[in-house]
């Protein structure tokens, strides 16, 4: 019966989730709850859902700001009231501008159907009572009951003289005969929640904690039950109004309760229009795809009519009528756009042409995607190039009108190091201290916090979590999972019809594109379509290679229509060699591939479902291997299964053999099936599934051996047609990089897909013969691109304009707009670009091209320093006041050239990455000297060698892993290939700090072997290279023998495990990257101010 | 004139948790009239080992009472973590 109710949706300012407040109000009897979240219905789907799960009636509004501090509830009745209140908060969003909604007694009136204002403290009604106006108070009150329905609200949180203030707005009430309701204006569940309401105050005004700051200093602003309730209205008005009081409050709220589906449309879906007999659309539309793909026989024939009779039964053939044309328009627009997910495994989707692989022939199957047994609208994602999203999106909005069409929002939720940093400033840390504390964190919960101090190797030396600090942590992990900030989804789009936004609040996001106020949870229990166009870097990396591949020798490439079965390809694959390439680059992929050496399309679809947490943790790795290389029989629980588990050797690795295998067993179909892989944790399923597979004969061993690896491994299994969706540019990039490599590095170097640092992927160009371009003002482009060396000779790749730091766009288009250019003078006249941005391009050579080795880049450095001090910004576009003179007489040659290392630091400090040659380069003296093994010659090494390696770290990573320990792994480079290092628990309290710390390192380990070709190194031990530099280059080789020999703290046990019920154990901290500053940046060990000299 | 106290005071509540009677240095005060009741938070950032999850709050009465026929306003201060009542102010 709460009629005013903010929930953690309420940004800054409310601190339960809508699911705590049903639950609460249920536990404390109440039938009706509403929850009127200020600004926004960010959480009404929400409330809906939690209601109907607590047994609880909803009611929805909204708190609404009029501006100032004035605000007022609106209450939705009925469906015309959440029709209205939708419309009304997406009127005071437009009003408002983004950001900054602004609602007015007007707007409100606009949208007045079934809507009932309730004016409580905050309203100008209020205001003017707590003013001891009650002439303007009745002046305004008959105002807004001319605009709407309207009822007084009383609240009395018991701060000093609340309690009259109320005791005279009610009065105020009876006098104009206008209903009053009492209300408690809540923000969270308990009294003990009020700190964090308080944090919150301050954080929304930005303003340390004091109690003048603060909205809540009673600390009562929490859902109380009803005899609490009947004690605020008695200490407010007496015991014969109280109850008057509560009447008219329950009255009201029962009122206003809605009905999910005849009132919000929940029941239905909400589709764009599509003109005529959808379904007969869609079957000629199918069978005109069974002619375009040359598909025919009776197991296509069967396959088409049993997925079109699903889709007629469940009356979504317009959903799919409308997915195929998105995809289309897309297309059509010339965007590379792939289908992802279940929705591969459909037929009906390959025929209209939204997925382009034959689910037939890959054996995917339709109930993974669409069955009787699964409710809701299907998903199908499609992934476009993800420089041209939003391209896509526009495409969309055209399309489909942009009040029919909005894009998916999301909510940002408080973690460990926003939490800090928002609950620090309160207590009034100064910055820096904050900064530096939040940054000593991982990305972790916030409710984490605690543990981590004490877990983690690289906090627990740290001495946080003392004194004041404590507070703050205690304060943090309060905040966690608290909404603070809305955001655009990275891919989905709403697309539905003129009703749209009476069923949803649309606001604008960042970008300008309507955004509902709903999740992607919230739109599909809405009842609306969500086709999710997701950007993909690799798309538009390999849309660049072929573009590029057509630009300089004319050949158009189709990647779709690329035989996938060359063997060129897979032989690189089988390298390992596939840094760049989707979704096979990182330093476990490319170990497993060694080992698993694919050798057509469907062995990528395996490695890829292999290499997930689930199946490395449940050990199914490695008995497929064997059984893969012929050291093991292939073992199947049954004959019948072994059509089924063929492809995975016994195992079972994808979702689609769960299915078949519980049809197979029990006879139940595939729909049946899908339903019960959902459920396959519940006892129920278990039950069914032994009594089924008895009934039909199999013996009680069988059908124990195959419930446990179904329970086993089935939760863990992976979508074949997902994996076989993720395969199609898995294996287009592998062909790429075999047969256009300089296009492909030119894609992937300007469109950056994947997991490594730039300079790693061209340091891998190298390798593959790629001749690497330096930056020139009359040859980069604003991407990157192929240039031949010479005319007729091997292709290379220039560098691009855009990798210098701080360039801008506008600069890369004038310089790119103003070639050729003559001099360096003559760039500094028409390309018009920043002195920083100008020195930044003479630095790393960009001028060599012009002015040749003659004039070395030091010169060019003074004159660009002349140019600018002889420069007066010309008032008037053109006239260049210059004094020519004073540039030009600088001689040539008067300073010394750059050496080679300072020109590698102008590169790394510059463009992030060493082009002229590799960094490591300038420390082989050292590494000589130590005896340290090259990547090139580890896989010589016996396996048990103990051995030195060294490089530039180019990754780290703590995935999940078998034994449930936190293992770091890490790849350095080092010029002559990766070197794959893992750090387990015994070693991190001694290595963890130089690994995430350091840049370039030596690392001692065991050498292990992966397979027939890949070696990885056991690290025990680990420096960071440039202090062992400094060492050798001050004390000499002894005394960094002696720094290396110096022993560290033991090992202790990186947190607790994680066990899930498969017995897979897991560590707190796996996939969740590190704790203080990344590394990333920091390319050189500098000495403070000057940019310290290189090792040479 | 106002005077400030801060003595230790009995508080008998009624049902609805108003103060209804309460003993001051020995003599019993009966509540007429209720003139004001407000609560405050405590000032949790300020104390030096503030147990944040405790919560707790200050409550005040301000009272019309009489100790025999002459009625004095008195204003009592109730801790709700620690349970203890004050009498902070009184007005004669």
């Amino acid at each position: 019966m709460h009629l005013h109710v903010a929930s953690a949706y309420s940004l800054r300012h409310g601190v339960a989730t809508p699911a705590a407040l049903a639950a609460r109000a249920a536990e404390l009897g109440m039938e009706t709850l509403a929850l009127t979240d200020r600004d926004g219905l960010y959480g009404a789907v929400r409330h809906v859902r939690a209601c109907a799960a607590a047994g609880i009636a909803p009611v929805l509004g909204g708190d609404l700001g009029l501006g100032g501090d004035e605000r007022v509830v609106v209450l939705a009745e009925g469906a015309a009231g959440w029709r209205s209140l939708c419309r009304l908060v997406t009127a005071a969003h437009e009003a408002g501008g983004r950001g900054a909604p602004v609602a007015t007694r007007e707007l409100i009136g606009a949208h007045a159907e079934g809507l009932v204002v309730l004016l409580g403290p905050a309203s100008d009604v209020g205001r003017a009572i707590a003013a001891r106006r009650p002439d303007v108070a009745a002046r305004r009150l008959a105002a807004w009951r001319g605009t709407a329905e309207t009822v007084i609200e009383i609240v009395n949180h018991h701060d000093a003289g609340e309690g009259p203030r109320a005791a005279r707005l009610l009065a105020l009430a009876r006098e104009a005969g206008v209903p009053a309701v009492l209300a408690n204006a809540v923000r969270y569940l308990e009294p003990a929640d009020h700190p964090v309401a308080q944090v919150l105050d301050v954080t929304r005004r930005l303003v340390p904690l004091h109690r003048r700051h603060l909205d809540d200093r009673t600390g009562h602003a929490y859902l109380k039950s009803l005899p609490e309730m009947r004690r605020v209205a008695a200490l407010t008005c007496g015991d014969d109004e109280a109850d008057a009081l509560l009447d008219a409050t329950r009255r009201l709220a029962e009122r206003c309760v809605l009905d999910p589906g005849r009132d919000l449309g929940m029941d239905g879906v909400h589709l764009p229009p599509v003109e005529g007999d959808a379904q007969a659309r869609l079957a000629a539309r199918c069978a005109d795809g069974l002619v375009r793909r040359g598909l025919r026989g009776r197991r296509v024939e069967e396959r088409l009519a049993a997925e079109l009779a699903v889709i007629a039964r469940k009356g979504y053939a317009a959903y799919f009528l409308t997915v195929a044309d998105a995809a289309a328009l897309i297309r059509g627009r010339g965007i590379r756009c792939a289908i992802r997910g279940s929705g591969a495994g459909s037929l009906v989707n390959h025929l209209l042409g939204i997925g382009d692989l034959d689910p037939l022939r890959h054996d995917l199957l339709m109930e993974r995607f669409l069955a009787d047994s699964r409710t809701g609208l299907p998903d199908i994602d499609l992934d476009v190039e993800s420089a041209r999203r939003l391209e896509a999106y526009d495409v969309l909005f055209d399309r489909y009108g942009t009040r029919n069409t909005a894009c998916v929002s999301m909510m940002e939720t408080y973690r460990a190091r926003s939490a800090i940093r928002d609950v620090g400033n309160a207590i009034g840390l100064p910055p820096g201290e904050i900064d530096a504390v939040a940054k000593a964190f991982p990305r972790i919960r916030a409710s984490q916090i605690g543990a981590a101090l004490d877990d983690l190797p690289e906090l627990r030396q740290s001495n946080l979590g003392r004194g004041l600090l404590g507070v703050l942590f205690r304060i943090a992990e309060r905040l966690d999972g608290l909404p603070r900030h809305i955001a655009m989804h990275p891919c989905g789009v709403v697309l539905s019809n003129a009703t749209l936004r009476d069923r949803t609040p649309v606001e604008s996001s960042v970008l300008g594109y309507p955004m509902t106020q709903f999740d992607k949870d919230d739109v599909e229990a809405m009842g609306l379509l969500k086709l999710d166009v997701l950007g993909v870097r690799m798309q538009s990396a390999m849309a660049h290679a072929v573009a590029e591949v057509a630009r300089t020798d004319g050949t158009e490439i189709d990647l779709e229509a690329v035989p996938l079965d060359d063997p060129a390809t897979f032989e690189l694959i089988r390298t390992s060699r596939t840094l760049g390439c989707f979704q096979i680059e990182s330093p476990g992929q490319r170990e497993l591939i060694g080992r698993l050496q694919p050798r057509d399309l469907d062995d990528l679809v395996i490695d890829i479902s292999l290499f997930r947490p689930g199946p490395v943790a449940s050990d199914m790795v490695s008995p497929f291997l064997a059984a893969r290389e012929g050291t093991r029989e292939p073992a199947y629980p049954h004959p019948d299964l072994e059509p089924i588990l063929r492809e995975s050797l016994g195992g079972i690795v994808f979702h689609e053999q769960v299915l078949r295998v519980l049809d197979a067993m029990t006879g139940c179909g595939l729909s049946t099936a899908e339903a019960a892989r959902r459920a396959l944790n519940e006892p129920a399923v278990a039950a069914w599934f032994r009594e089924a597979a008895l009934a039909r004969g199999y013996d009680t061993a069988t059908v124990e051996k195959v419930w446990a690896m179904l329970a086993a491994f089935g939760s863990f299994g992976f979508c074949k047609a997902h994996a076989a969706a993720f395969a199609m540019p898995t294996y287009q990039s592998a062909w790429l990089k075999r047969h256009h490599p300089a296009a492909f590095y030119a894609g992937v170097l300007t469109h950056d897909p994947g997991m490594y640092p730039k300079r790693v992927i061209l340091d891998d160009a190298r390798h593959f013969g790629v001749p690497i371009l330096p930056l020139d003002v009359n040859r980069s482009g604003a991407a990157w691109h192929v240039e031949p060396v010479s005319a007729g000779g091997p292709a290379g790749i220039r560098v691009a304009l855009a990798e210098v730091k701080g360039i801008s766009d506008a600069e890369v288009g004038r310089i790119t707009g103003g070639r050729p250019y003559d001099s360096l003078t003559d760039f500094w006249e028409r390309a018009r670009v920043s002195r920083p941005v100008a020195e930044r391009l003479v630095l790393t050579g960009a001028f060599d091209g012009i002015h040749g080795p003659d004039v070395p880049r030091r010169d060019l450095l003074c004159r660009v320093g002349a140019l600018d001090r002889g420069t007066v910004r010309p008032p008037v576009e053109g006239q260049l006041p210059l004094d020519m003179d004073v540039t030009e007489r600088i001689p040539a040659g008067e300073l010394p050239p750059m050496t080679p290392a300072e020109i590698v630091e102008a590169e790394l400090d510059i463009l992030g990455m060493d082009v002229s040659r590799h960094v490591l380069g300038f420390y082989d003296g050292l590494l000589a000297a130590l005896g340290v093994v090259r990547a090139a010659d580890l896989p010589g090494r016996p396996a048990g060698a103990d051995v030195l390696v060294a490089g530039v770290k180019v990754a780290t990573q703590t995935p999940a892993v078998r034994s449930g320990q936190r293992v770091i792994f890490a790849t350095l480079d080092d010029a002559t290939g990766p070197v794959d290092l893992a750090f387990f628990e015994s070693v991190q309290d001694r290595c963890a700090a130089t690994v995430f710390g350091s840049w370039l390192m030596v690392a001692r380990g065991r050498v292990r072997r992966a397979g027939a070709r890949a070696v990885s190194i056991t690290a025990a031990a680990c420096w960071d290279l440039s202090v062992l530099h400094e060492t050798w280059r001050r004390d000499g080789l002894d005394a960094v023998r002696a720094l290396m020999a110096r022993p560290g703290p033991p090992g202790r046990p990186v947190g607790r495990r994680i066990v899930r019920p498969t017995g897979f154990a897991m560590s707190p901290y796996a996939d969740i990257g590190h704790a203080g500053p990344s590394a990333k940046r920091i390319l050189w060990h500098t000495s403070g101010g000057s940019s310290g000299p290189l090792p040479s | 004139m106002t005077r400030v106290f801060g003595d230790p005071v009995d508080v008998l509540l009624g049902g609805d948790g108003r103060p209804v009677r309460f003993v001051w240095r020995g003599r019993r005060h009966t509540v007429r009239r209720v003139l004001e009741h407000w609560v405050t938070t405590r000032d949790w950032w300020h104390e030096q080992d503030p147990a944040v999850e405790a919560g707790g709050e200050r409550e005040f009465w301000r009272v019309e009472a009489t100790p025999d026929r002459e009625i004095g306003v008195y204003e009592l201060r109730h801790d709700t973590a620690a349970g203890t009542w004050r009498l902070s102010r009184v007005w004669d």
